[in-house]
């Protein structure tokens, strides 16, 4: 990607992807002479600011995404302590922190308000939190829906793994690595069959490359030119695993560019770089384009997972797991991951663009901060819920019967 | 012998029977094939048998019961460990191909194929896509397959060595609650039969069958009664297809009650089918099933925990039949 602003480390990095992306360019189109998606990295440098959208944006969409990445931010930090102090809590949690600008960039592209029919879908597979906020679900009902409340925004049905809300256009997660994205193409498929310029987005990890699922669905997405936007959010580790377990490619886009498909490579830790590939393949897909796929390399903070009786400090970044047999990756990674945080990213940015004052941004952290918490205890003191309320919601209507009496 | 874990036993048939046979493989996703026990070494069949025999590929479900298949139907000895995120995934190529082929090959398909499959969900707040308690139903209904659900360390151990020397694709449940259990397990191998139900307590006023993770809860439920001067004849099934309904037939001819406690779904639970093999061949007997309602376990421990069938509702279930 054309490097943006003016920040060492993320200009050093950028250059290694953009030589990364331009020697495997240079040896495709030698070697096969086909002019694939990958040469995208390669157009923005030769075309200068087009296509950077993000310069165009109002302060207050700016300062907008800044505060989301704050928002799943601190989310992500205070239910985590949550989990190490607070023994009456039940919540677990697949953490985000780390990606908060994948979520971010990619919903700041959306349409996320109004009436249902005209908003644009999302569907996250999995770590859903981050994804939840990004669209606009409601953050204390969330919390509340973590901790299994009755007046959760799923009723305590669904926990972490399950949230939904499709009043945002969030469809919801499944925690499943495979089915997601197939089934957000058949919302995009909808979509175009009713005329509809909606756009349909799946958020899945590098993990979902290894299923049959992943490869289903680019094929029909293409075949069928579907308003449909594939974010393969790419942490390295599907669970406890190295992604190259499952996958040969370094860059996973190099596989969804085989299926004709336009296909970007991004820095995930930068929020104006991640709206920019989103809001072009959101152009391309209302346009009647066709779908694109999106590689964001990032990285995720804490562990796979985290719950209830974490111990500060044991295994990892945030300490605990009950399935880690052994540490899986080196804490030097993580260090390095660290130091280009995606919060700071964002408020770099809007201080170098004149957007915002430094002391601004970080008086709203910590505005966000007592919103989060606020949002906590307003959910951690909603009702439990009724026991014969699972028999509820089978069907559209009624009860089912409760057979566990015999 | 020595007190040993779930997942020790079953790994230690496992390593038996791939040091016997070294064209044998394994395929797992995420759960690496490692278990340890106190006074006994370490087993890692990655370590021990290499990557090419033992392999962790990417989360594919689809691909890892597709290819102990084809090592089966190819003349290598298989078998796979699919975990519960995928546990319905490879149900397609278990029902519609290798349930079939021996059939409809004439009897030439050879298929010494092992899945283990991962029932998991017992734990309040899992719910929805991570709940799989009711899978038991699916795969035992499948002709040519055999389905075998262990209830106790002893038995995994067992039924593993007979399910990978078995001529017949084999799918083994595993419950995975039941994985913190132990258990005085024997250091040599040996086979616990892939058709055999077995008779927990003896006892003829009472018939209760159940498997796998209804096990522990049922046992406890029948020393209540038991303690209340009842006579409680516990069965566990442990193969699901074939069902030994000999076995059961014999106890309820006796008992003349039968109470059947399942973790799966009410309609169609095992216990479904235990129940109307009883009722074919016992005259004047009576019936009762616990289950797991048919609605899909939600995560709120309040709602769950209310709705899985435990302790109490077994002995309240059994109090009003006697």
């Amino acid at each position: 990607m054309k490097d943006t602003h003016d920040t060492a480390p993320e200009r050093q990095h950028d250059d290694t992807l953009s030589s990364k992306a331009r020697r495997r360019f240079l040896k495709l189109a030698g070697l096969t002479g086909a002019a694939v998606a990958a040469s995208r990295q390669v157009a923005f440098a030769a075309q200068g600011d087009i296509n950077f959208f993000a310069k165009d944006l109002p302060d207050e969409k700016l300062i907008d995404m800044y505060r989301t990445i704050l928002k799943i931010r601190w989310h992500e930090r205070t239910q985590a302590d949550e989990m190490l102090t607070n023994t009456e809590y039940r919540g677990y949690n697949h953490f985000y922190a780390g990606q908060e600008a994948v979520a971010t960039g990619v919903c700041a592209a959306l349409r996320n308000d109004g009436p249902f029919d005209q908003i644009d879908l999302v569907y996250s597979s999995h770590r859903p939190s981050g994804h939840a906020i990004a669209k606009g679900v409601d953050i204390p009902t969330m919390v509340a829906e973590m901790d299994f409340r009755a007046t959760g925004m799923n009723g305590g049905y669904a926990a972490e793994m399950h949230i939904s809300d499709p009043s945002v256009g969030f469809i919801g997660a499944d925690g499943m690595i495979g089915p997601a994205p197939v089934i957000a193409s058949g919302s995009a498929f909808a979509m175009r069959a009713r005329g509809s310029d909606q756009v349909s987005v799946v958020f899945a990890g590098d993990g979902n490359y290894a299923a049959p699922h992943f490869h289903s669905t680019l094929n029909n997405a293409r075949l069928l030119d579907l308003p449909f936007i594939y974010v393969c959010e790419n942490n390295l580790y599907h669970q406890y695993a190295h992604y190259s377990y499952s996958c040969p490619h370094e860059d996973i886009a190099t596989a969804a560019a085989s299926y004709g498909i336009p296909t970007i490579v991004v820095d995930g830790q930068d929020v104006v770089q991640v709206y920019n590939a989103a809001r072009e393949a959101v152009d391309r897909a209302r346009a009647g384009g066709g779908p694109t796929f999106i590689e964001a390399k990032t990285y995720r903070y804490y562990n796979h997972w985290g719950a209830p009786g974490a111990e500060a400090g044991k295994l990892g970044a945030f300490g605990y797991d009950p399935l880690a047999i052994t540490s899986f990756r080196p804490e030097r990674e993580v260090r390095a991951w660290m130091q280009r945080d995606p919060v700071e990213i964002a408020r770099n940015i809007l201080v170098d663009w004149g957007v915002m004052e430094r002391q601004a941004a970080l008086d709203m952290e910590e505005e966000v901060k007592a919103e989060i918490k606020a949002a906590f205890e307003w959910g951690l003191s909603q009702p439990l819920c009724n026991p014969e309320d699972g028999l509820k919601h089978v069907f559209a209507e009624g009860t089912v019967p409760p057979r566990q009496f015999g | 012998m020595a007190q040993k874990s779930w997942m020790y036993s079953v790994l230690e048939a496992v390593q038996y029977e791939m040091r016997e046979d070294p064209a044998m493989t394994w395929i797992f996703e995420l759960t690496p094939p490692v278990a340890s026990n106190p006074g006994k070494p370490v087993i890692n069949l990655e370590t021990e048998f290499g990557r090419k025999r033992c392999v962790n590929t990417g989360i594919d479900e689809n691909w890892m019961a597709s290819a102990v298949l084809g090592a089966g139907l190819s003349g290598s000895k298989a078998a796979t460990y699919i975990p519960y995120q995928g546990a319905c995934i490879p149900f397609e190529v278990i029902q519609n191909v290798a349930g079939k082929l021996r059939h409809m090959t004439g009897g030439k398909a050879e298929m010494p194929v092992v899945w283990v499959i991962e029932m998991t969900g017992q734990t309040p707040g899992f719910a929805g896509q991570h709940s799989c308690y009711e899978e038991d139903s699916y795969y035992m209904h499948i002709p040519g397959i055999r389905t075998v659900i262990p209830s106790t360390p002893y038995d995994a151990k067992g039924l593993m060595h007979a399910a990978l020397r078995s001529p017949d694709p084999v799918v083994y449940l595993y419950p995975a609650g039941l994985r913190t259990l132990t258990e005085e397990v024997p250091d040599e191998p040996y086979e616990v039969p892939l058709d055999k139900a077995a008779v927990r307590t003896e006892g003829s006023d009472l018939t209760i069958v159940s498997s796998g993770a209804g096990m522990p809860d049922v046992l406890e439920a029948a020393k209540m009664l038991a303690d209340e001067g009842a006579g409680i004849e516990v069965i566990d099934l442990r193969a699901l297809k074939e069902m030994d309904t000999e076995t059961l037939v014999t106890s309820v001819a006796k008992t003349k009650r039968l109470l059947t406690v399942d973790q799966s779904y009410y309609t169609l639970c095992p216990g479904a089918e235990v129940i109307a093999r009883v009722a074919e061949n016992v005259d004047g007997a009576r019936y009762k099933r616990v289950a797991f309602p048919d609605a899909p376990p939600p995560a709120s421990p309040e709602m769950f925990t209310w709705m899985r069938p435990d302790v109490a509702n077994v002995v309240e279930a059994a109090r009003a039949m006697l």
